[in-house]
């Protein structure tokens, strides 16, 4: 399926890039969405990605998962093309998808489980196609002990639980089963300030298990307390990258909306 | 869901209870036999209905494909002579081509199920009217009336056609509980954006529930025919809206994704249970059909109200 082509990335920086992708079209009818977008993605790090409606913010995260028109995507420096968000699952790319990510009456093990359940062994699985509820739960509870979600009941439905909780269920099925790179889309846009910390808090925890995090959000200061990279989307381009720690949330959206040019971004804000 | 289904339980128990109160036949064994009996034919469709609903969908056309297909089986017996198995095999092929026909008009025209089973609701009647001349279908081979025979047990009597209804339901209940398939019914009927996501073939699972439900109309065809030993074309118009009745009261949602496929069972006893104890009260029958539509209408509240009070 994917053509390994063993390229060596130019000016490689201290830390591997794991996704990265250049140029990138994608058209939706007469509308260029994306009209030659760049992204790299470092390992260790949550790169945050921002921009304003129309921007291509999503249409980015789906051309990763999701085949665009013209340009290439390099995963861990091979080059890959997922037909289906199960490809992009496949190959370790996990993403999740703001407020459509979780079966409410169904249990929170379920959840993690959904579209790749556990069959029992032997006769019970193979023929019968039975599942294996008990590891289920198991494995469930110990990856979300693991990420040290604060959900200690695996068999409670999704629907009974906060808000936050909810979304750290969707944030923690992506990241128990990634193996390369987690993408999360307005993990935080739905909810209060004490809940979307919580889910900051798991975000950051994921990190430092080493999976690296793209985080697309509107939201400036969770933006800015979590990412480490800031990739700013405008009219289908990569207009920067910026660095949070040497500018503020007035000089980002003064990026995103254009009212600072590219070519006038002081090269200290640049990361 | 041993909760989930309780409420059904008791609403069963409650009305057993008031019907003994009622009349003095109504506990004997020889009654609830009966009960049991006619209830087989509403409780297999409602076992399609289940899985269609438990999508979030409805499905109007059950009751009159179920009639389709025993008028299919009845006249290809008796008019071509074939044999009863083949006969049995046609009525639920066409009965089945049906729930597919729905299936693939909800997933790939993307019609609202109850537009699409409406439509073929009446087109399954016509077809039923058309083809039989409205005439019932008599002198049929006895293989195919067998699952109406009754059998005595400890003293009662207990009809095949029982017996297969429950095979049905564990098996339906083990599926949908036990497999991934059946999980993904749920998941579909829970959130079809979350299960398309995660890589679930939505569309896939939608064509399979309203084919099988087909199958299960099929089979209630042969227990329509076995049980009154007739093609019966103006079968299955009561057991239109028992079955959607009996689903509901059964604790499956309307609005997808919850409900057990018991829970179903225990709703048909219900529906059979009111009609029964009210004819023995001597209650017309027009006066059931009022009953029926205040319990479907009661269950949908309580549906309702108990998906506000879980968010």
């Amino acid at each position: 399926m994917n053509v390994p082509t063993v390229h060596p990335v130019p000016d490689v920086p201290a830390v591997p890039v794991v996704l990265q992708a250049k140029n990138l079209v994608k058209r939706y009818g007469h509308v260029t969405a994306l009209d030659g977008m760049d992204f790299e993605l470092r390992a260790d790090e949550v790169l945050a990605v921002i921009g304003d409606n129309g921007a291509g913010k999503s249409t980015l995260i789906k051309a990763l998962a999701i085949v665009p028109d013209a340009g290439e995507i390099r995963l861990d420096g091979r080059l890959v093309r997922f037909g289906s968000p199960i490809e992009a699952r496949l190959a370790g790319v996990e993403c999740c998808y703001q407020d459509l990510a979780v079966a409410p009456a169904m249990t929170v093990a379920e959840n993690l489980f959904l579209g790749r359940e556990l069959r029992r062994a032997g006769f019970l699985g193979r023929c019968l196609r039975m599942l294996d509820r008990q590891k289920m739960i198991d494995v469930a509870g110990a990856r979300m002990a693991d990420l040290q979600v604060g959900i200690h009941s695996m068999t409670q439905t999704v629907e009974t639980l906060s808000g936050g909780q909810r979304q750290c269920v969707a944030v923690a099925r992506a990241a128990a089963f990634a193996r390369h790179v987690v993408i999360l889309d307005e993990p935080t846009a739905a909810l209060g300030v004490k809940e979307g910390n919580m889910v900051l808090e798991l975000i950051r925890r994921v990190r430092d298990k080493g999976l690296p995090v793209v985080l697309i959000s509107h939201n400036m200061p969770h933006v800015f307390e979590i990412a480490d990279r800031i990739h700013v989307a405008r009219l289908g381009r990569r207009a920067a990258v910026l660095n949070p720690k040497k500018l503020s949330m007035s000089d980002a959206v003064a990026v995103m909306t254009g009212a600072t040019a590219p070519e006038n971004i002081p090269a200290e804000w640049q990361a | 869901m041993r909760i989930a289904v309780l409420g059904p339980f008791l609403a069963l128990i409650a009305a057993c209870l008031f019907f003994a109160t009622q009349s003095d036949r109504f506990l004997t064994g020889e009654n609830l036999s009966l009960v049991l009996q006619q209830a087989v034919v509403v409780g297999i469709i409602a076992i399609g209905q289940t899985l269609v609903i438990l999508t979030a969908g409805i499905d109007l056309s059950c009751g009159m494909v179920m009639a389709l297909g025993g008028i299919i089986m009845s006249k290809f017996a008796v008019d071509f002579g074939l044999t009863a198995p083949i006969a049995m095999a046609a009525g639920i092929s066409v009965a089945a081509l049906f729930g597919l026909t729905n299936g693939l008009l909800v997933t790939t025209v993307k019609l609202p199920p109850f537009i699409v089973t409406l439509g073929t609701m009446n087109i399954a009647f016509a077809i039923t009217q058309l083809y039989s001349h409205s005439q019932t279908v008599t002198d049929l081979p006895l293989w195919m009336t067998a699952l109406g025979d009754t059998f005595s047990l400890a003293g009662t009597k207990v009809a095949w056609g029982t017996l297969l209804m429950l095979a049905l339901y564990g098996l339906t209940w083990f599926v949908l509980s036990e497999t991934a398939a059946g999980r993904h019914v749920y998941a579909v009927g829970n959130n079809p954006e979350a299960a398309r996501l995660v890589g679930i073939p939505t569309r896939k699972v939608l064509l399979g529930v309203y084919a099988l439900a087909g199958v299960f109309y099929g089979f209630a065809s042969l227990l329509s025919v076995g049980r009154t030993g007739v093609g019966d074309p103006n079968a299955g118009q009561t057991e239109n809206l028992d079955a959607i009745t009996a689903v509901v009261l059964g604790g499956t949602s309307l609005f997808g994704g919850r409900g057990v496929v018991i829970g179903s069972l225990i709703g048909t006893l219900v529906v059979g249970v009111f009609r029964n104890g009210l004819t023995l009260m001597g209650v017309s029958s027009i006066y059931q059909v009022l009953v029926t539509g205040i319990l479907v209408i009661l269950a949908v509240t309580a549906d309702q109200l108990s998906r506000k009070g879980a968010r």
